[in-house]
């Protein structure tokens, strides 16, 4: 990324003008999120008492308690279902209202819903059609011959809850794709239509290394979503007062920080957590390095 | 076959596909909506016109909230997710800007940096983030919700540059070449450009802001004419829920995605407006 | 409204500036925060009660936060971390030592031995669970013992008798295959002879425990005791109650909202006074009888929410004048006459205030559920033991994991989870 302007002059005191709001809040980030999360990583506190030091214990006991490491894998899975699932769902339904047809509006608005909602208000209907005996969807199943699913059951309940959460995501990146479609300066494809392109060489000439800065965006940001994901599965899922049936590593922080007491334990996975969504960003660096198309 | 045969049988495939997809994006809407006009009895009913039609749902929900908070809710929401989106649209385009075009030393780390926030679930810098707050005297009014919406943010900022990094840069060349200043190609060249990355910001911005739970929970006081909307509806929810109440549920869900509807449809006219002007500046 | 905001910055601004200078006089106003889990109508309920002792103690204010159950933790433990937490909050009995041993109450006891008799009037089963060594730092509000629910419609129209007190568990369980019905002919059940939450121990499977003879944990908190003797043979009755289909799984209760007694999916439940004014509303028309008797005789659950003190409080004075007057005879009776609970002050639970109660419930089967009600168990480490215990049993429930072997399992991490909090 070396490419750039160089600011001139009185310009630099324009660009650190520009940048002191996010410095401000960085300074705010670092210090709330960041730095308090790994020092407290490092202690044992019970939100009360002056924290205790702790030193690596913390970290160690993640690798032992068989709880975390069921919800660790558990996220992991259902970053392996989802991230693709939106970003490749994404980009389909936005190459697909790309193509300048009718009614683009409506398709627009119509697949944007789900995303301007809130989980708390969409789980519950959720809920409604997942039902097993009283569920639209079982119903649907059931007048094609088929018999009824327990969709929130543990077997089903990653897969159940992958749904929802996809479908929760598409328009937030048919959004993002679509405004990097737009971007592609139309002569591009009319000079590769008289050159005798088809829509699919189009596609994967033209469109697909020119939309990588937002395939890269989305990428991110869905896996950083999942990682962090936990509001629809554990409205759909949780049973009594406790976990859910797909237990996930956010929720077991919350728990351990709120419920447990044990805020240096949901600091040490927190930090674990995101040290895997850095490792997984790093990648996705060295590939934009190498692959993203900037202009 | 000719490429206009192919374009008709692509664009009625398309059509079938998005038809089909748009089915199921809106069936869950649309049952919620169903439900909220059912009387409770008919709540698993599989018919999606309910019959008879009622809308004592909604009635009930007003009585549920007391003191006719339902205007003071909405007001607080709408108060705080407009300015929120207002902060992350201004802070969040200038420093993308920088971060996307302008070469500066420490680039690089400020913004690893940046991203680096946004790994740490909110659930675990809750509590540091409270005590700064804290020191500043902020807790029980509506600025812990605010005033971080105008320090810039991780999502918009990255958001924002991965879109200013596909603008063609000859066009900042020649601004460069006819003696505009930085600030001119951000205010004249960029902004401009970008009205559908800016418009899908402020859309995403505004109904994380509106849905959020647990900030405003924290932060206001639990009184029905402080918090907000989000807040207030859940307040009700655990025991409706409890109770299998879904007809009114289903009214308070409706209601409470309204107001982003309607936001989303006044965002979505720029989002249009963006799309048309930069097809046509090529 | 912004106005305000600037206003509210630079009071809270001024008042941290010249914070400490304020005497501590008597005559001074003084403002406290009271803060609770509840439901919406129980705010109402509080609010009542705050206006009444703002009549009698002009001088101090108070102002009442309700949350709901979930929401009120979280807020709970962010207020005390960063160092703002309320003057009064509620209690969970059996979450009480959790907070107590991380010092966070303040000690009750000189304020109690400055008023002398206060304690008398107070149910001592209530008291117990409060005190710490020789001293109380938190105090009951109210009680809940676990009592049968019947929907009598449907107990009607399938010509089953009401249940009498005589009922054991195999009556309950006689009377719930019957009820157990299709109501439309959909091949499927619509209504299920009895629900409850086996997920938590209160509503049904610590009183199935100790009616077979068995007991949760040790005396000194170092033993699960839920996979001996009796214990076992309460669990087997509560797995036979998910396989004969009379009581909906855990992940069909999800689709009925949660309390499908209230949504009249259900004929029977077990659960305490706090569900009647939900009950009342959606219309049911039920009754109330005593828990079945077991092997070992009848046995129910008390449990008791409370009143503690922050330790940081400012006003602790008035926090403690507003405990007093909760207990006194004037605030339980409001209390009793707004439904949720049972007074814990003697006089007021067996007075008209609590007894005749609109309706025709009858009231006295909570209270005289006392005589054989174990205390629910108060010990370090509950929630995340009652955790351990509630998920792990969850999936027996679903018809997913086989009895014994998974109890064995669950016992094992239960005592982890002892060791850890010890």
């Amino acid at each position: 990324m070396q490419y750039g302007l160089k600011p001139l002059g009185r310009e630099k005191l324009w660009l650190w003008v520009m940048l002191t709001p996010t410095l401000i809040g960085l300074a705010f980030g670092t210090i709330g999120s960041l730095l308090a999360t790994l020092v407290l990583s490092f202690y044992e506190w019970d939100l009360i008492r002056p924290p205790q030091w702790a030193g690596f214990s913390n970290y160690a006991a993640l690798f032992q308690n068989e709880t975390y490491i069921k919800a660790f894998s558990n996220t992991i899975t259902f970053a392996v279902l989802y991230v693709p699932g939106v970003v490749i769902l994404s980009l389909f339904v936005a190459v697909l209202l790309n193509r300048k047809i009718g009614g683009l509006g409506i398709f627009r608005t119509i697949y944007f819903l789900p995303t301007v909602t809130s989980a708390v208000a969409t789980a519950l209907v959720w809920n409604m059609i997942y039902g097993k005996d009283t569920g639209i969807l079982n119903y649907f199943l059931e007048s094609f011959g088929m018999s009824p699913v327990c969709w929130l059951c543990s077997n089903n309940a990653m897969m159940s809850v992958v749904i929802v959460n996809i479908w929760g995501a598409i328009g937030e990146g048919m959004i993002i794709f679509l405004a990097g479609l737009t971007a592609i300066p139309r002569d591009y494809y009319e000079a590769a239509s008289m050159d005798g392109a088809n829509d699919a060489q189009q596609f994967f000439k033209i469109t697909l290394p020119l939309i990588t800065p937002s395939i890269f965006f989305q990428t991110l940001i869905s896996a950083i979503n999942a990682f962090q994901a936990y509001d629809y599965i554990y409205m759909l899922t949780r049973r009594g007062q406790g976990d859910s049936t797909v237990p996930v590593a956010v929720y077991s922080i919350y728990r351990n920080a709120f419920n447990f007491f044990r805020m240096g334990t949901a600091s040490a996975q927190a930090i674990q957590l995101a040290l895997l969504v850095a490792v997984f960003m790093g990648i996705m660096f060295w590939w934009e390095r190498n692959y993203v198309v900037y202009e | 076959m000719s490429s206009s045969t192919q374009k008709i049988i692509l664009d009625i495939l398309s059509y079938a596909i998005l038809i089909f997809g748009a089915i199921t994006m809106l069936f869950p809407f649309l049952w919620m909506l169903s439900v909220s006009f059912r009387i409770p009895a008919q709540q698993y009913s599989r018919s999606i016109i309910p019959d008879p039609i009622t809308i004592q749902n909604y009635i009930d929900l007003w009585k549920n909230l007391p003191d006719h908070s339902f205007p003071y809710l909405v007001f607080n929401s709408f108060k705080i997710s407009t300015l929120t989106a207002a902060g992350q649209l201004i802070t969040c385009a200038m420093a993308a800007f920088a971060f996307a075009i302008v070469n500066f030393k420490g680039r690089n780390l400020l913004f690893s940096l940046l991203l680096a926030t946004m790994m740490i679930p909110s659930q675990v810098s809750l509590i540091p983030n409270f005590i700064i707050f804290k020191y500043l005297h902020l807790i029980g009014t509506q600025w812990p919700l605010i005033l971080p919406a105008f320090w810039g943010g991780a999502f918009g900022t990255f958001l924002l540059r991965q879109y200013f990094l596909t603008i063609p840069r000859d066009l900042v060349d020649a601004a460069r070449i006819d003696g505009a200043s930085l600030f001119g190609i951000f205010w004249k060249i960029y902004l401009p450009l970008s009205k559908p990355a800016l418009a899908a910001l402020t859309i995403f911005v505004f109904k994380d802001a509106w849905n959020d739970l647990l900030h405003p929970l924290i932060y206001l006081p639990t009184d029905m004419h402080q918090t907000t909307l989000t807040v207030g509806l859940a307040f009700f929810q655990q025991q409706l829920q409890m109770g299998g109440k879904f007809t009114v549920l289903m009214a308070g869900a409706f209601l409470s995605i309204l107001p982003l509807l309607f936001i989303f449809f006044i965002a979505q006219k720029q989002f249009i407006e963006g799309i048309a002007l930069s097809g046509v500046k090529r | 409204m912004k106005k305000n905001l600037f206003v509210l910055v630079i009071a809270s601004m001024l008042l941290a500036a010249c914070g400490g200078t304020k005497p501590a006089t008597t005559q001074a106003k003084s403002e406290i925060t009271f803060m609770m889990w509840g439901a919406p109508e129980e705010q109402t309920v509080w609010q009542a009660v705050v206006d009444d002792f703002h009549i009698a103690n002009p001088n101090i204010t108070v102002k009442v936060e309700v949350s709901d159950w979930d929401s009120y933790w979280t807020k709970l433990n962010t207020l005390i971390a960063g160092g703002t937490p309320p003057d009064v909050f509620a209690m969970d009995a059996p979450l009480y030592l959790d907070w107590q041993s991380r010092g966070a109450l303040l000690d009750l006891q000189p304020y109690i031995d400055a008023t002398p008799g206060f304690l008398d009037g107070i149910y001592p089963q209530t008291l117990s669970a409060y005190k710490v060594g020789n001293d109380y730092y938190g105090l009951p509000r109210d009680f809940q013992t676990i009592v049968l629910f019947y929907n009598k419609g449907m107990f009607d129209k399938a010509g089953v008798a009401y249940p009498s007190e005589n009922w054991t568990y195999a009556d309950l369980l006689t009377a719930a295959k019957t009820l157990t019905q299709d109501t439309n002919g959909d091949g499927k059940i619509e209504q299920y002879g009895l629900w409850t939450d086996t997920w938590d121990m209160e509503l049904f499977w610590s009183e199935a425990i100790w009616a077979n003879g068995g007991d949760i944990i040790n005396n000194d908190h170092t033993k699960t005791l839920i996979g001996e003797g009796g214990a076992r043979d309460a669990w087997s009755y509560i797995d036979s109650l998910y396989k004969e289909g009379v009581m909906p799984k855990p992940s069909t209760a999800g689709e009925y909202g949660g309390d499908l007694f209230q949504s009249g999916n259900a004929a029977m439940t077990t659960i305490g006074h706090w569900a009647v004014p939900g009950y009342v509303q959606s219309g049911i028309k039920f009754g109330v009888a005593p828990m079945p008797t077991g092997p070992a005789g009848r046995a129910t659950s008390v449990n008791s929410a409370g009143f503690v003190v922050s330790k940081d409080s400012k006003n602790p004075d008035a926090a403690f004048e507003f405990i007093k007057f909760a207990l006194s005879i004037t605030g339980q009776k409001r209390l009793a006459e707004l439904g949720f609970a049972i007074p814990v002050l003697k006089s007021v639970a067996e007075s008209d205030s609590y007894l005749k109660q609109p309706g025709d419930l009858d009231q006295k089967v909570f209270l005289d559920s006392l005589a054989f009600a174990h205390m629910k168990p108060v010990f370090k480490g509950y929630e995340e033991w009652a955790g351990v215990v509630g998920d792990g049993l969850t999936p027996i429930w679903d018809g997913e994991a086989e009895l014994n072997a998974t109890l064995d399992e669950v016992i094992a991490s239960a005592d982890e989870v002892l060791t850890k909090n010890k």
